[in-house]
């Protein structure tokens, strides 16, 4: 008889491993002599810009009234018209009856603005979903060429896997963009997400290949033996099975398609790793930015597996 | 209804050469029910597999209503809503609905409208007795109802002809019954039927005509009482000696 093991006593030992990690993690650090500055991340995230407002033209200040937060500012330009800014009540730079000349700085908005690891984070979102999508389109072409029986076709998709799957990604975004980008004078954001789609692509189409290939023979057979042609089979009965069941890699390689959008950042696309190299030329807040651009990653993959879990158990229903 | 000319079907695999049918000619008239027996091994679940195209073959012709499917001018996915077939494994489509299985390829072949094809459905379903199973998915059924299940999902079409290839092999001995029973009350109602099957009871019963197929060659053919009383090849005499 099979004696149920007690948990508690391993997830004690994981603790203490971890615990004992991080230790380690923090003494080594302690003995470069690291200073941590991690009140200076915040405002990476969000920060208060100010903007300067000046007036237009020559004038003079006919009246500031402070009203709450914001102070008006009524100015009589030179033409006879009267302009009203407003500005931040603190910091009002003019008083009334003062002679303004153009371009002078009557005062300050300030508005709450994206920092640089929010935007750089859009643009490795929006980058990798564009990449995702493409890259879905073309496996799924790929993957079905590859399994045609013509074989032109088929060698066509194999020749295409093969290239993609046997060059480093790094190399393909350089010559997307320096070889293919300069020829058809491409910008650097297609040429980046051009080159991480046809990336992922090869690898979709080796699981779309391999989904199409688990699915019984006689699903297919069934499907023609009611009068089915072969696109009407493919869309209506192995497809949708199909799909159903590469979910789980086909996520995983979505999932390595953000990660791998990282390396975009080297033809100068401001994606969240270029962000924080940006950031640590500034501050020299190398680690803590590191940990933070780490952190971030890994809170998108962990949401869009979470997702694809979910999926998951809704499609499960049929079985 | 159905005209086979010299049918060859050649495997072939590892060097060597295995000819599946070997030159099998045969009719099914309308309203007939031909059962094709035969040790396993001896071609006839390929043979059946020719007559709708789902297995190519090497020579011969297979006329279906007059129209040749080994012309590459056929158009075989027409020839295939005219020909309904029940396989050993159901085959039913795991991700649909018992309903769905049976609507779908009316809807995207026959062009019907929904209510017209779920009418249709579920009048078939009540035919094979699941009609309470219509909202279920097929793996919640057993396999003697996921047979009857594919059999209606077959009749759907309103074929003229139905093959069925092993339809009893992949059950159950106590669903067996069940199937057959479906079967039986079709040939009845004068469906044009061509059955492959190792339940020799029911080729006694509803046979009109009886195949014996064995090394892809079509050895003896006759009528049920002819063939179960007093065959006339030794190879023949030997199988059933066997099999009953």
């Amino acid at each position: 008889m099979k004696v149920a093991q007690k948990l508690w006593p391993w997830q004690l030992l994981l603790a203490v491993i971890l615990i004992v990690m991080a230790a380690g993690i923090y003494g080594s650090v302690k003995r470069i002599d690291y200073e941590w500055r991690w009140y200076r991340v915040p405002q990476y995230f969000l920060y208060k810009a100010e903007d300067p407002i000046k007036v237009p033209d020559d004038g003079t200040v006919e009246e500031v009234a402070t009203a709450g937060g914001t102070a008006k500012i009524t100015v009589n330009l030179v033409d006879g018209n009267r302009q009203v800014f407003e500005v931040d009540a603190t910091t009002v730079r003019v008083d009334q009856g003062e002679e303004l000349f153009i371009g002078d700085t009557v005062g300050y908005v300030t508005t709450w603005s994206l920092g640089p690891l929010l935007t750089g984070l859009v643009t490795t979102l929006w980058i990798s979903a564009a990449a995702s999508v493409l890259g879905l389109a073309i496996g799924l072409i790929a993957g079905l060429m590859k399994i045609s029986r013509n074989y032109t076709v088929s060698m066509l998709a194999a020749i295409y896997v093969e290239i993609i799957r046997g060059t480093p990604l790094l190399v393909q975004i350089f010559i997307a963009y320096f070889f293919i980008g300069t020829v058809f004078n491409l910008d650097r954001n297609v040429a980046g997400i051009g080159a991480l789609a046809l990336f992922a692509g090869a690898y979709v189409a080796e699981i779309v290949r391999a989904g199409i290939q688990s699915i019984p023979k006689g699903q297919m057979e069934a499907a023609r033996s009611l009068g089915m042609s072969l696109p009407q089979a493919m869309t209506e009965i192995i497809l949708p099975q199909a799909l159903k069941r590469i979910l789980p890699p086909l996520s995983g390689q979505f999932i390595s398609l953000i990660k791998d959008s990282s390396l975009v950042s080297v033809i100068a696309i401001t994606d969240l790793t270029k962000s924080g190299r940006e950031i640590i030329t500034s501050t020299f807040a190398t680690f803590e930015i590191w940990l933070v651009v780490a952190a971030m990653y890994l809170i998108v993959t962990s949401l869009l597996s979470q997702f694809v879990f979910y999926l998951e158990r809704r499609l499960a229903i049929s079985d | 209804m159905i005209r086979t000319e010299n049918v060859v079907k050649i495997f072939t695999g590892r060097g060597a050469e295995v000819r599946a049918v070997d030159g099998v000619s045969t009719t099914v008239d309308k309203g007939e029910v031909v059962v094709v027996i035969g040790p396993s091994g001896s071609g006839k679940s390929t043979f059946i597999r020719c007559v709708n195209g789902l297995e190519s073959f090497d020579s011969g012709h297979v006329y279906i209503d007059g129209v040749d499917i080994a012309d590459r001018k056929t158009n075989i996915n027409k020839i295939r809503a005219e020909v309904g077939m029940v396989f050993q494994q159901f085959n039913l489509f795991p991700h649909r609905t018992v309903l769905e299985n049976l609507t779908l390829a009316q809807r995207k072949v026959r062009k019907r409208k929904k209510t017209a094809a779920d009418e249709k459905a579920r009048m078939l379903l009540r035919k094979v007795g699941i009609a309470e199973k219509e909202s279920e998915y097929p793996s919640r059924l057993s396999g003697g109802q996921q047979q009857r299940v594919a059999i209606a999902r077959a009749l759907a079409m309103d074929p003229k002809v139905m093959l069925f290839d092993e339809p009893t092999s992949a059950l159950d001995p106590e669903m067996v019954g069940e199937v057959l029973d479906v079967m039986k009350q079709l040939a009845r109602e004068g469906m044009t039927m061509m059955v492959v099957t190792h339940e020799m009871g029911f080729a006694r019963e509803v046979a009109d005509r009886v195949l014996f197929m064995d090394m892809g060659k079509i050895v003896e053919e006759g009528t049920p009482e002819h063939f179960f009383t007093a065959p006339r090849e030794e190879r023949t005499q030997l199988f059933l000696k066997q099999v009953l």
